[in-house]
C-alpha cells in the first residue's frame, strides 16, 4: 500500500514516516502543498493524508486541485484546529476523513485502514474469504476462527490480496506496494513472504488460498462472503 | 470634496447665486420695460400741452404754438424737442430746443395713431413719439398734423441706472445674509455627526468606553449599533481573556504531573509512558475546550441571519461521508425559513459537535427536526439518535465535562459540553431527554 503524508512540521512528518514503514506501508513524504502536488499527480497513491495547514499550497486547495486531476485515492485530513468549520470545508472539497491532531497512531491507522478497505469495495471491516477472515480493525488473522500470528509485513501482503480477491495481481504491482521505490526488484523476498503466508495460513495444504500464475503474478483465489 | 459640510455649503451657495441671479435680471428686464412705458406716457402728455397750447387763426386754421408749456422746448439741447409738420411738407414748426439741429420726421401719422421708436440724433440716443392730429377749419376742411416729441434716453438711462445699482446692492446684501445663514444651519444641522466623532474619538483615547448622550433619530440607528459592536467586541475581549487564564491555570496541573512523573527515579518505563498519553490527552482536551470556548463570537447586532437547514445539510453530507461503514439512517425534518442569528461557525461548531455524537452513538437512525416559531422568530433544533442514551443522573455531569476535567463519562465525547456552552453564549437552552427511539433526544432553542 502506497501512502503519501503531506506535512509541513518536520518531527511529526518522519515519526509517521517510520511507523507507518514499520506498519509496513510504502510511504512517500512531501513538505509542503507543491510538492505534495507533485507526488500526488506523479505516484500511483493508494491514499494520501494531508494536513490542512500547509505552506505554498494550501491542504484544502491541494485536495481541490488532485480532484481535479481525477485522483479519487482516499483522502485523510489531519486538523490542529478541531473545528467543524474546517472539518466541512476539507470534506466537501473531496476528503474522505479528518483526524485531529494530537491523535494517537493507533487511531491514524485504524482510519487508514478502513479507508484503504472502503476504496477497494469492501464496505465491512471484517474480509470474510472463505474459512480466512482478515479484521482491517484489529489486523488479525482467524482461520475456521483460529487466530494466526503474522508479521506487520506478511499482514500487509494478506491484506492486499485479500482487498482484491479474485484479481490476478502482478509482482511488480505487489511489489510498488510494499516497498519504497529504490527495492532491488530482482530479489526473491515476495516470493519467500508468500511461501511463509502459504504454510501459515494453510500449514496441510487443503486451502491453498493463494494461487501462483506463472509470468503474471498472484491470485487470492477464495471468493469474497460478504463486501 | 471629502466633508458633507463643503459639499452643503458649495451646492447651496451654487443654488442661491443661481437664484439670486435669475431674480436680478427678471426684475432688471421688468423695470425697464415700465420705465419705456413711463417715458411714452411722458411724450404723450407733452404731445397733449403742444395741442392745448397752440392756436388758431382768424379761418380756424392751426397755428404752432407760442408760450410753451415746458420750459425745456425752449433751451437749447435741454435734452426735449418737438416738431409739427403737415402732411408731408416741411416741418410746420421747431422747438428752440432744437437750435441749428432737426429731427427727421418719421413718417406721417393717421389722426390719432402713434409711432414710438427710438434712435440717434447727433451721437445722443432719444426716444421719439410721433401722434398724428386732424384739424378742422372753419370752412370744413381738415388738416392733417403730425407731433413728433423726442426726449433724451440719458433721463431714461439715469433711471434704469440708479435702479439698477440699488437693485443689485439689495440682492448682494441678501446674498451675504443668506450665505451667513446657510453657513449657521450647516454648522447646527451636522453638529451632532462632530459630536459622534469627537465621541469616537473619546472613545479611541481611552477617556469613555461607550457613546454617550442622545443623538437626533437619523443618527440613533448607526450609534446604537456602533454601541453594540463596541459592547460585543468587549465581551469577546475578556472571554478570550478569561480563557487564555484558564487554559493556562488548566495545563499547570498535568505539567506538574508529568513534571513529577519525570523526576521519580522508581517510576518504570511503562508507568511512564502511561503516564505521558494519560496527561497528553488532558491537555489536548484542555486546549481544545479552552480554544473553542475563546473562539465563540456570540450574538451581534450586525450579524446577517443563516439559514439553519444549508447549515444541517453539510454537516449531514460530511458525516455521512465519515460514518459511510455505519449507514446511518437519517430522518430529516427541516423548516428552510428557520435561520439563526449570530455567527455561522458557532452554528456549524454547535450542530457538528451534536450530529457527531449522534452519528457516534446511534445504532441506526438519527432524527434532526428544525422547526421556527412563526411569531416571534424563535428556532428550535431537536436530534434524536436510537443508541444506549444518557442516564438521567448523568446529564449534569456529561454537561459540566470539561470544566471539570477529572470527571470522565465513557462514551461521551467532550462535544456535548462544548455546544452547551456555545448555547449559552447565544442566550439559547440545551435540553437532554429520553428520545422516542430509545437514545438521547437533544432539544436546542434559541430565542431571536
Amino acid at each position: 500500500m502506497h501512502i503519501l503524508v503531506v506535512e509541513d512540521e518536520a518531527q511529526l512528518r518522519e515519526q509517521l514516516r517510520e511507523r507507518l514503514r514499520a506498519a509496513g506501508y510504502v510511504v512517500d513524504v512531501a513538505a509542503d502543498g507543491e510538492e505534495g502536488l507533485y507526488f500526488g499527480k506523479e505516484y500511483p497513491l493508494d491514499l494520501a493524508i494531508i494536513d490542512i495547514g500547509l505552506p505554498k499550497l494550501s491542504g484544502i486547495e491541494l485536495i481541490r486541485r488532485l480532484r481535479a486531476h481525477d485522483k479519487h485515492f482516499p483522502i485523510l485530513i489531519l486538523t490542529a484546529r478541531g473545528n467543524w468549520q474546517d472539518k466541512v470545508d476539507g470534506l466537501e472539497t473531496g476528503a474522505d476523513d479528518y483526524l485531529v491532531k494530537p491523535f494517537h497512531f493507533e487511531e491514524l491507522e485504524a482510519r487508514l485502514n478502513a479507508l484503504l478497505r472502503r476504496a477497494s469495495g469492501w464496505s465491512k471491516p471484517v474480509l470474510d474469504c472463505g474459512p480466512i477472515s482478515l479484521d482491517t480493525g484489529k489486523q488479525s488473522i482467524t482461520v475456521t476462527g483460529n487466530p494466526v500470528e503474522l508479521t506487520a509485513f506478511e499482514y500487509r501482503v494478506l491484506e492486499y490480496l485479500m482487498l482484491h480477491a479474485g484479481e490476478v495481481i502482478s509482482k511488480t504491482e505487489l511489489t510498488d506496494n510494499l516497498y519504497e521505490q529504490d527495492y532491488d526488484r530482482d530479489s526473491n523476498v515476495l516470493e519467500v513472504f508468500i511461501g511463509r503466508l502459504r504454510r501459515k495460513l494453510d500449514p496441510d495444504n487443503s486451502l491453498s488460498p493463494i494461487e501462483t500464475l506463472r509470468g503474471r503474478g498472484y491470485r487470492f483465489r477464495l471468493d469474497a462472503s460478504n463486501g | 470634496m471629502h466633508s458633507l459640510h463643503s459639499r452643503l455649503l458649495l451646492a447651496a451657495s451654487l443654488v442661491l447665486a443661481g437664484f439670486l441671479g435669475a431674480t436680478g435680471l427678471a426684475l432688471d428686464k421688468a423695470f425697464r420695460v415700465s420705465a419705456e412705458a413711463a417715458v411714452q406716457d411722458r411724450l404723450q402728455s407733452h404731445i397733449y400741452a403742444l395741442l392745448a397750447a397752440a392756436d388758431e387763426d382768424e379761418n380756424g386754421r392751426m397755428l404752432p404754438p407760442q408760450e410753451l408749456p415746458e420750459p425745456r422746448f425752449s433751451k437749447p439741447d435741454s435734452g426735449l424737442y418737438a416738431v409739427i409738420s403737415e402732411d408731408d411738407k416741411q416741418s410746420l414748426w421747431r422747438s428752440s430746443s432744437l437750435a441749428e439741429r432737426d429731427i427727421e420726421t418719421t413718417t406721417q401719422q393717421l389722426p390719432g395713431e402713434r409711432n414710438f421708436s427710438r434712435f440717434a440724433l447727433a451721437d445722443r440716443q432719444l426716444y421719439a413719439l410721433a401722434f398724428g392730429v386732424a384739424w378742422g377749419d372753419d370752412t370744413g376742411t381738415e388738416a392733417l398734423y403730425t407731433f413728433t416729441v423726442a426726449e433724451d434716453t440719458a433721463v431714461f438711462q439715469a433711471e434704469i441706472d440708479s435702479f439698477r445699482s440699488t437693485l443689485w446692492r439689495w440682492l448682494g446684501g441678501m446674498a451675504v445674509v443668506l450665505l451667513l445663514a446657510q453657513g449657521f444651519i450647516l454648522r447646527w444641522g451636522l453638529r451632532p455627526l462632530r459630536t459622534v466623532t469627537t465621541d469616537l474619538q473619546q472613545i479611541e483615547k481611552g477617556h469613555s468606553d461607550h457613546l454617550e448622550g442622545h443623538y437626533p433619530k437619523e443618527l440613533a440607528g448607526l450609534t446604537s449599533s456602533l454601541n453594540s459592536l463596541i459592547e460585543h467586541s468587549k465581551v469577546v475581549q475578556s472571554r478570550y481573556r478569561n480563557s487564555l487564564d484558564d487554559l493556562a491555570h488548566s495545563l499547570k496541573t498535568p505539567l506538574a504531573i508529568l513534571q513529577s512523573g519525570c523526576t521519580d527515579k522508581d517510576a518504570d518505563a511503562d508507568a511512564n509512558n502511561m503516564l505521558v498519553s494519560e496527561q497528553v490527552d488532558r491537555m489536548d482536551e484542555i486546549i481544545n475546550h479552552q480554544l473553542q470556548r475563546a473562539a465563540v463570537s456570540g450574538r451581534y447586532t450586525l450579524a446577517r441571519p443563516v439559514p439553519v437547514g444549508k447549515v444541517v445539510e453539510r454537516l449531514l453530507r460530511s458525516l455521512d461521508k465519515v460514518y459511510r461503514d455505519k449507514q446511518v439512517k437519517v430522518e430529516l425534518a427541516l423548516d428552510t425559513s428557520a435561520t439563526f442569528t449570530g455567527d455561522e461557525a458557532d452554528l456549524t461548531e454547535i450542530l457538528g459537535n451534536l450530529l457527531e455524537n449522534a452519528y457516534k452513538y446511534c445504532k441506526h437512525t438519527v432524527q434532526v427536526q428544525v422547526s421556527t416559531e412563526q411569531r416571534t422568530g424563535d428556532i428550535e433544533i431537536s436530534i434524536a439518535d436510537d443508541g444506549p442514551g444518557i442516564a438521567a443522573d448523568q446529564v449534569e455531569a456529561v454537561l459540566q465535562r470539561g470544566t471539570r476535567m477529572d470527571e470522565s463519562i465513557p462514551g461521551q465525547g467532550i462535544g456535548l459540553s462544548m455546544a452547551n456552552e456555545i448555547i449559552t453564549v447565544y442566550g439559547g437552552q440545551l435540553a437532554i431527554a429520553a428520545s422516542p427511539l430509545g437514545g438521547t433526544l437533544l432539544r436546542i432553542s434559541f430565542h431571536d
